[in-house]
């Protein structure tokens, strides 16, 4: 459970990035959190692991209480929260098996580390991190030679390698194209179910947040101004946080068209959509519908290649 | 056709040129803005400084050689150094007006000449010395052309002090070079005031040459008298190696992506571990590279410093020149040229691999 009680943060250039945050977040729930650039969506996020210190009020991620004071409670406490970034963060120049046990520092001896040389049960866990995300045999490969799908689920296994309790993701698909970023929501989405983590997602594109997410949280200008099951999250509600209609960009990620068939009704029904710059992209035909969780599908296949 | 055009753009207020395009005066709609000319009176201050130059030059100068032109037997008497330095002066001015180069790069093109021609004059940079003493000069160069080989090959051990001096500096030097830089850049150091420091003791151990170190070290621990001189030589060149490394790997990790460095915070790792996953691995193909580059510096520095008296081949180098013993000298030269290139193909084959 992680609760906002108040909580403020004001950089150090005075500007005022969270104001008032009250919030409560049950364990297990998958939150998206949306809002227009700049609402503060980043800030709350990273206020949650210390990435931000907040600067009053008072926030606590289960029991712990967080301190951006103390670069040790900190540490245990990030140990327990793992987050995932829009641009991935992987080093570019190891492998992708030694990017996940990065995961594991905080239960690795400083030595150990130093050396590169983890624990074989450590390393067996990083494995199995990898299959969960359904690229293990990309194990001994250097991460930049991956594709972007595949380095956020490298991501996310360094994430689940710190066997966390919390995840946190920063905009974790807006760097992947839309049939990507479903079917890395997908998996996301699938693994904090199987492992019960609370996961707090900020998402550009309201439709993935609506396909996704058990709740969503509105922010405008620092503050919370939605909070509420997906089912309330209307358009016109969310027209509200972002104080303008919506526009073919807000939603542009949900019209991934299903297979070729679909692509001409999609056109046909919804000229709106005419803009979407991936309708005639061929890696786009065939791809699954957003939400369904079919393991046998081509595309499923295709990612873990 | 150009003048037209240019007056009337500048006379038009922009984006009418656009619309009156097909009026059939051939002015067509793809007229470009023109380069702004440099403002003028920036250049009469410019050429008032080519001016003030040439008189601190004028009143300063201490060569009274003359200009003789010999234009049908006229003889124009003019102490030569600061005219030349004037027309110089001038025509660049004239030219960097022509083609309208702004007044900042102008001033900075004028301070390079008067920069050039104060240094050059004030130690007499002048080859025409070279020819004065051509009859002292060509004994020692036939010895050049004519080295002895048989020698080089005799001090084969001194050559091995050399290298092994080299190795070992590398080796330690680049080390501590490394730890320093991680404490040194920002983005590594525990906290600002550590990186401050030592940056500062970084600064100040590079602020001492190696020779200087050499005869430091020669003078605290003894040099070849002794027995001493390869390891007054390696910490000197140990010194030597630390600031540069320092210094450039400090920068190198100052430009680090801090996306991954960001995300082994976010794992919990302490300071140690964040650094060594995310920040050595990028650096390391820069650490490497200039690990290289520090060996073949050490390989030209221990020719230098041994004439200091810290042993190696510089030390023979030394003792052949006091002799006049040239063709010695030479073949040490020449094989020194060698060795310092093999050293660099090494360097170069081993740094392609990295890419
Ligand atoms: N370190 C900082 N110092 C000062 N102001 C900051 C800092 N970080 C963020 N801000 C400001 O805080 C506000 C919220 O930033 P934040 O990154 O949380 O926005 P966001 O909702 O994540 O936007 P986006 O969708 O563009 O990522 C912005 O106005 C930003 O300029
Ligand atoms: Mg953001």
């Amino acid at each position: 459970m992680i609760t906002f009680e108040n909580v403020d943060v004001v950089f150090p250039n005075g500007f005022q990035g969270l104001k008032g945050i009250d919030l409560t977040i049950n364990q297990g729930e998958f939150v998206g959190i949306v809002g227009l650039s700049g609402a503060g969506k980043s800030t709350l996020i990273r206020a949650v692991n210390g990435l931000v210190p907040y600067t009053s009020g008072s926030l606590s991620v289960g029991e712990t209480v967080v301190d951006p004071k103390s670069k040790t409670k900190l540490r245990r406490l990030r140990s327990k929260v793992g987050m995932i970034f829009q641009s991935f963060n992987l080093v570019n120049r190891i492998s992708v098996l030694n990017n996940v046990l990065t995961g594991r520092s905080a239960y690795t001896p400083t030595w150990r580390s130093m050396l590169g040389w983890y624990r074989a049960a450590d390393k067996e866990l990083a494995f199995q991190c990898l299959e969960r995300v359904g690229i293990v045999e990309k194990a001994y490969e250097r991460a930049s030679s991956l594709s972007g799908g595949q380095q956020q689920r490298v991501a996310i296994a360094r994430v689940l390698a710190q066997d966390p309790e919390v995840m946190l993701a920063d905009e974790p698909v807006a760097a992947l194209d839309p049939p990507t970023a479903h079917r890395v929501m997908r998996d996301l989405r699938r693994i904090q179910r199987e492992l019960g983590m609370t996961c707090i997602v900020n998402m550009h594109h309201l439709d993935l947040a609506r396909s996704y997410a058990d709740r969503i949280i509105g922010m405008r200008a620092g503050e919370v101004v939605f909070d509420g099951p997906v089912a309330e999250a209307t358009d016109a509600v969310i027209e509200e946080v972002y104080q303008r209609s919506m526009t073919a960009e807000d939603v542009v990620a949900d019209d991934v068209p299903v297979s070729v068939e679909e692509t001409a009704d999609a056109t046909e029904h919804d000229p709106d959509n005419d803009d979407a710059h991936h309708d005639d992209d061929p890696a786009v035909l065939g791809s699954d519908d957003p939400g369904s969780n079919d393991p046998g599908s081509n595309n499923a296949e295709q990612a873990r290649l | 056709m150009t003048a037209v055009a240019e007056s009337d753009s500048s006379a038009g207020s922009p984006g009418t040129g656009v619309g009156t395009g097909s009026s059939g005066t051939g002015r067509s709609s793809t007229e470009r803005p023109k380069q702004p000319r440099p403002s003028a009176l920036a250049y009469l201050g410019l050429l008032g400084l080519a001016a003030a130059a040439f008189a601190f030059f004028w009143w300063s100068r201490e060569s009274t050689d003359v200009l003789f032109l010999p234009l049908g037997g006229v003889t124009l008497w003019a102490p030569q150094n600061p005219l030349i330095g004037l027309l110089i002066m001038l025509g660049l001015l004239i030219v960097c007006w022509r083609v309208r180069i702004g007044e900042m790069a102008a001033f900075g093109a004028l301070t390079f000449v008067i920069v050039t021609y104060w240094a050059g004059e004030n130690i007499d940079f002048t080859l025409a010395s070279i020819w004065e003493r051509w009859d002292n000069l060509a004994g020692q160069l036939a010895a050049f052309f004519n080295p002895n080989w048989s020698y080089v090959f005799g001090v084969w051990d001194e050559w091995l002090v050399t290298l092994n001096m080299a190795i070992v500096a590398t080796i330690i030097g680049c080390s501590i070079g490394l730890v320093l830089a991680m404490f040194a850049s920002p983005v590594s150091s525990p906290n600002k005031a550590t990186s401050q420091t030592i940056k500062a003791l970084n600064s100040v151990i590079r602020s001492i040459p190696d020779v200087g170190w050499a005869l430091l070290f020669v003078a605290m621990i003894g040099g070849t008298a002794y027995g001493l001189g390869p390891l007054a030589g390696v910490l000197a060149l140990l010194m030597f190696n630390i600031g540069i490394v320092a210094k450039l790997l400090g920068e190198t990790i100052d430009a680090a992506s801090p996306g991954p460095i960001e995300a082994a915070d976010s794992t919990g790792a302490n300071l140690t571990q964040r650094n060594r996953i995310a920040v050595l691995p990028q650096v390391l193909p820069g650490f490497t590279s200039y690990s290289l580059y520090v060996f073949e510096l050490n390989i030209r520095a221990s020719t230098a410093i041994g004439i200091v008296g810290v042993g190696g081949i510089g030390h023979e180098l030394n003792l052949q020149m006091n002799r006049f013993a040239w063709e010695n000298v030479a073949s040490i030269l020449y094989m020194l040229i060698i060795v310092v290139l093999l050293v660099d193909l090494f360097s170069l084959w081993i740094r392609r691999r990295l890419m």
